[in-house]
């Protein structure tokens, strides 16, 4: 069985994979059976009938579900008998009871095509014409594969439920369904929210919600899973919903690290008009989310910039390239290196990052280059440093077989959406997941065990756990004694971490340190999701530190479903550090770069600001900060808040108008390929650098092709090394070539680092009161009620602030008051009832739903939204009592 | 939310919670659970499911699946009295349909469910037992024989307190 089973598919010689079903291994042979219910990467579920086939073994025939169904050696599978057929066609016949199926039956369907109109066949209102998957369902596939040709169409019995188009991005229209309930399936066994359901039961069985509640309650993540699978009209993505694609190209999303690859349809006018998930794609596994299901439209937007401005005499005017090019050859000419600066798009792909990298070293000179998204540059380099990559160590789906999970201070179920997809799943088969995080998330919630510090202590809370497993002899002995450097310097320095004083310092019980201790000592694979939220520079460098050793002493580097993932933002923050686009010597980072502008010492800058915007926490500084400067210009796909202060400003060509490549988290170099050539004078990024180091005389600049800068690109840069675009193709490739999880190699050593115990305790704020707001998909132990004021839905629930009684006693409030959550310059950033459940003193919650967020950003006027997704941001803050004439439960703003 | 609203929702969660943990058998269902509080208030309501799916550490849509899936769980709250009346065979020969739609129009509704004012619960029957003393129905369990279109109109009436 190891090798597969050999059996015959009519007549056929098929080998099928040690587990696969009959149905999967024909789909490897793209041998055509009907299916419904099944969907490739889901379990088998074998409810439809559809796919039934005829197998003869051991001398005994039988009709089975081939979806169900494993071959046994030397079957006879026959898929096309006449019985087979028959028997398929009255399955599907019963199926076509609940759905019009006129049209897809009607015998003139090669004359008129169902996107046709009809004369006289078929009822106006149960032709094909009326649905928006006319034409693309798979359904219809289906139905037309089994040849159900009826003379006298089946009696259809139309379902006549209200169609939900009020949540946000995708509509729900149950008249169509078939109940294959893959969506409910999807939702519930790969994204592990079980935001749908089955429900009722026999003939009136149909998919939903709770008590038909909105999807703002349900626990929905608007990941669109559904909307992918769903073989009918019944659940389509809004926008674009009566769209019919001419083209289908595979891209790569550019909204966070994990590069999820993805499919774009591509409509007759070139438009992009749907996103979905690339089933075969290695980084998401045929997953995504909100912001890359539904992001992508602003590459279609009537505002997009489309010639070059320059400013004269205070207004933006319409120039040529030429005209441009000239006015920032004075404007950025003739300048000091530290009056300079370039910031380069998170989106940007590794040949822009590469050339403005080189354009600011060779025609600029100047060291002050970063990409925009780069504040998490600590964390970053600081696993660059010590373990040469400042990446995931494993690959990403690696985690969907890890055995514990320790997350600290990040939030990936909602900033590197489908890296937390394989660690959900984990947890659903067993593994043990430790989160260290002052907020409430989505993964609090699965957590066996939540550690809620005092903020700033993450890095002595992980040391503490580190000191357990000492204490309980609980490491891996072999790999400290074979492949640790430096061991013993850890080990005499976490002597010092006494187990009371780490639990007074960081406000958890050394009860819950140990038993997080042991969890993630005692499994077999364990890994760390690394972020920096709510951390200083010297903390998250603490927490890198605190973090790669307790790898270490569990042997968890170097093993399959093991390592370290680092949390950052920035689809391409990697692949700019790999080019080159960071800070030089003495050169200004990101956030140096905007208090430079503000102080006058940066006088000039090139912003290549796709994907860059002042509502991104980071950047909330940079749109006052630019206004400061004597010479600007901007390439920018979007007039926004960045191109406002700008002296020239230049047409940037987005996802969908280039060739190009970009490398995620897990350090895979992938390609986005070109959607529609550019429309009028958009230019990618390293078109418009390499145009403006020409007008500047540089030199070194004259590239055709995306695929000539990457050619520099592996010769330049020694991870590259080996690749090229050819090699790309087909999937994309993790650096250094071949090596899928660093320290595999037996040979190679890791360092760990003595800790300081002064130095951890003192990276924990103390004295102020820190804002800590969570996000969850869906509370059902508290009140929600779903308001429509108009046409769409809104969450209404009463608002809790957790405080620790301490805090309220200083601030003269007591529980049950209404209070509100300032921050120094007076933004109030919660309003709601006192709750006294803080675990710290210093510390202030409140959780709000996730749907809350959805409607926001549904509703937001910018093309361009998700980089304006409000993370979970913390703050400085002050408490007092809510004005009276607000009621409990007004939304904070 | 209102602030009644709210309160009255929490006082219902809370009577929900008590019934939930006073389960006493060794095993412990989301459908034992949903027994258990139809037993206790007579219906599940939005925070039934809300409750059990917290108890049970299911979420709400799960919870719905098992609720949605028995005919016998009902999710609006019953009205003060139950009306049952018979339209099993021997009943239907001797005139229950006549009877049913007598007491259709005294409860002013046109199926099963609740009369508008909350204070009656009309159910059918398809057979109470008493074939004999058919057309037969019922009030609070209790059985009445020998209706008349005219006599089940009056009793439906005077369930709901209106004067005969
Ligand atoms: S969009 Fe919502 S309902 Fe659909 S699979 Fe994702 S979480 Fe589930
Ligand atoms: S909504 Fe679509 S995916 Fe879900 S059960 Fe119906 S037909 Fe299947
Ligand atoms: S997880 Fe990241 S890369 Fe994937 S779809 Fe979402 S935003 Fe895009
Ligand atoms: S696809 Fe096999 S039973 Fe549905
Ligand atoms: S049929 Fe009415 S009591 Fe039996």
């Amino acid at each position: 069985m190891a090798d597969g089973t050999t059996f015959k598919i009519d007549g056929r010689d098929v080998v099928a994979k040690p587990g696969q079903t009959i149905l999967q291994a024909a789909m490897d042979q793209d041998i055509y059976i009907p299916y419904l219910c099944y969907y490739p990467k889901m379990k088998p579920q074998g409810s439809c009938r559809a796919c039934m086939v005829e197998v003869e073994a051991n001398g005994r025939k039988m009709m089975v579900a081939s979806c169900t169904t494993p071959p046994m050696p030397e079957a006879e599978v026959t898929t096309n008998s006449e019985e087979v057929e028959g028997l398929r066609r009255n399955v599907v016949e019963l199926l076509m009871s609940e759905h019009p199926h006129g049209c897809l039956t009607c015998h003139r369907i090669e004359l008129c095509g169902p996107q046709d109109i009809c004369q006289r066949h078929v009822t106006v209102t149960d032709r094909c014409t009326i649905c928006p998957k006319n034409e693309r369902c798979e359904l219809k596939d289906t139905v037309r594969a089994v040849e159900l040709d009826l003379r006298t169409p089946l009696n259809y019995h139309r379902r006549d439920l209200p169609i939900h188009s009020d949540d946000p991005f995708y509509d729900r229209d149950y008249n169509l369904c078939i109940v294959c309930s893959r969506c409910v399936r999807v939702c519930d066994e790969v994204r592990f929210d079980t935001a749908l359901t089955l429900t009722s039961r026999s003939g009136v069985a149909l998919v939903g919600t709770s008590h038909g509640t909105s999807l703002l309650e349900s626990g929905c993540e608007f990941c669109g899973a559904c909307v992918d699978v769903c073989p009918t009209g019944s659940l389509t993505e809004r926008n674009y919903k009566w769209e019919k694609a001419v083209s289908e190209v595979a891209t790569v999303c550019t909204n966070c690290p994990v590069g999820c690859q993805m499919i774009a349809e591509v409509n007759k006018f070139g438009k992009v008009v749907r996103f979905k998930a690339d089933l075969a794609g290695a980084a998401n596994n045929g997953q995504a989310c909100m912001t890359g299901k539904f992001g992508y439209e602003y590459t279609n937007d009537s505002s997009r910039l489309k010639r070059p401005y320059v400013r004269e005499g205070g207004i933006l005017r319409k120039a040529t390239w030429d005209e441009a090019l000239e006015k920032i050859k004075s404007g950025l000419g003739g300048r000091s290196s530290e009056e300079l600066a370039v910031i380069t798009s998170p989106r940007g792909s590794n040949e822009d990052q590469y050339v403005a990298a080189k354009f600011a070293k060779s025609v600029l000179k100047t060291a002050n280059i970063d990409s925009a998204l780069n504040a998490d540059n600590a964390l970053l380099s600081r696993l660059e440093a010590r373990l040469g990559a400042g990446a995931a160590t494993n690959p990403i789906w690696d985690l969907e077989n890890s055995k514990s999970l320790l997350v600290v201070a990040g939030n990936p179920t909602e900033e590197q959406n489908v890296l937390a997809v394989p660690a959900k799943k984990a947890v659903r088969e067993g593994a043990k997941l430790v989160v260290i995080d002052s907020r409430e998330t989505e993964l609090t919630r699965y957590a066996t065990e939540w550690l809620r510090p005092k903020p700033g202590s993450e890095a002595l809370l992980i040391a503490g756990i580190s000191r357990v497993i000492l204490d309980e002899a609980l490491e891996d002995k072999e790999f400290v004694g074979s492949r640790l450097d430096q061991a013993e310097e850890l080990k005499q320095s976490l002597w010092t971490f006494d187990l009371a004083k780490v639990s007074r310092d960081t406000g958890i019980e050394d009860a819950q340190i140990r038993r997080a201790a042991r969890i993630f000592a005692e499994s077999d694979a364990g890994a760390i999701l690394l972020g920096d939220d709510g951390l200083t520079d010297k903390a998250a460098e603490l927490v890198v530190d605190a973090s790669i050793d307790l790898a270490a002493i569990t042997g968890n580097l170097g093993k399959a479903s093991g390592g370290i993932f680092p949390l950052y933002r920035g689809a391409n923050t990697l692949g700019a550090r790999d080019m080159g686009a960071t800070p030089g010597e003495n050169g200004r980072d990101i956030a140096e770069m905007m208090s430079g502008m503000t102080s006058g010492d940066v006088k000039a800058a090139l912003v290549m600001a796709d994907g860059v915007s002042g509502y991104s926490p980071t950047l909330s500084s940079l749109p006052a900060a630019l206004e400061n400067l004597d010479f600007l210009v901007v390439s920018a796909a979007l007039d926004s808040e960045i191109t406002h202060h700008a002296n020239v400003v230049l047409p940037a060509a987005t996802y969908a108008e280039q060739n190009s490549s970009l490398t995620n988290v897990e350090r895979r170099v992938q390609l986005l390929r070109i959607t529609a050539e550019p429309k009028h004078e958009e230019k990618t990024g390293w078109e418009t650098v390499a145009a403006i180091a020409n007008a500047m005389g540089g030199t070194g600049f004259d590239y055709a092709t995306a695929s000539d800068v990457f050619t520099e690109i592996a010769q330049e840069v020694s991870n590259y090394s080996g690749l090229n675009y050819e090699r790309l193709q087909s999937g994309g490739i993790q650096w250094p070539v071949d090596s899928s999880i660093l320290f595999s190699d037996e040979a190679s050593k890791v360092t760990v680092v003595a800790l300081n115990y002064d130095e951890l305790a003192n990276s924990a704020e103390s004295g102020s009161l820190t804002f800590a707001p969570g996000r969850v998909l869906s509370q059902p132990e508290r009140d929600v009620v779903v308001r429509k004021p108009a046409d769409m839905n809104y969450v209404d629930r009463e608002q809790f602030v957790q405080v620790h009684p301490d805090d309220a006693k200083s601030a003269g409030l007591n529980e049950g008051d209404v209070i509100q959550v300032k921050t120094d310059d007076g933004h109030i950033l919660a309003r709601g009832k006192a709750v006294f459940d803080s675990p710290q003193v210093g510390l202030v919650g409140a959780t709000t739903l996730f749907g809350e967020l959805a409607t926001k950003m549904h509703e937001l006027d910018v093309a361009d939204w998700t980089p304006q997704m409000p993370g979970l941001g913390y703050s400085t803050v002050t408490l007092e009592s809510a004005p009276v004439e607000q009621e409990a439960g007004a939304a904070a703003d | 939310m209102t602030t009644a609203e709210t309160e009255q929702s929490s006082k219902l969660r809370e009577q929900i919670r008590q019934v939930l943990n006073a389960q006493a058998q060794p095993t412990i269902t989301v459908l034992s659970s949903l027994i258990a509080v139809q037993d206790s208030i007579h219906y599940l309501p939005d925070e039934a499911i809300k409750e059990t799916a917290t108890f049970c550490g299911s979420t709400i849509n799960e919870v719905w699946s098992v609720a949605s899936f028995y005919t016998n769980f009902r999710f609006t709250e019953p009205g003060d009295k139950t009306l049952d009346v018979c339209w099993g065979p021997s009943c239907h020969l001797v005139g229950a349909q006549q009877v049913l739609d007598s007491v259709h129009a005294a409860l002013e509704i046109k199926e099963e469910g609740e009369s508008p004012d909350g204070k009656v619960t009309l159910k059918y029957n398809t057979c109470l037992g008493a074939c004999a003393q058919g057309p037969v129905i019922a009030i609070n369990h209790h059985l009445i024989g020998k209706q008349t279109p005219e006599s089940a109109a009056k009793i439906a009436r005077e369930l709901r307190g209106q004067s005969s």
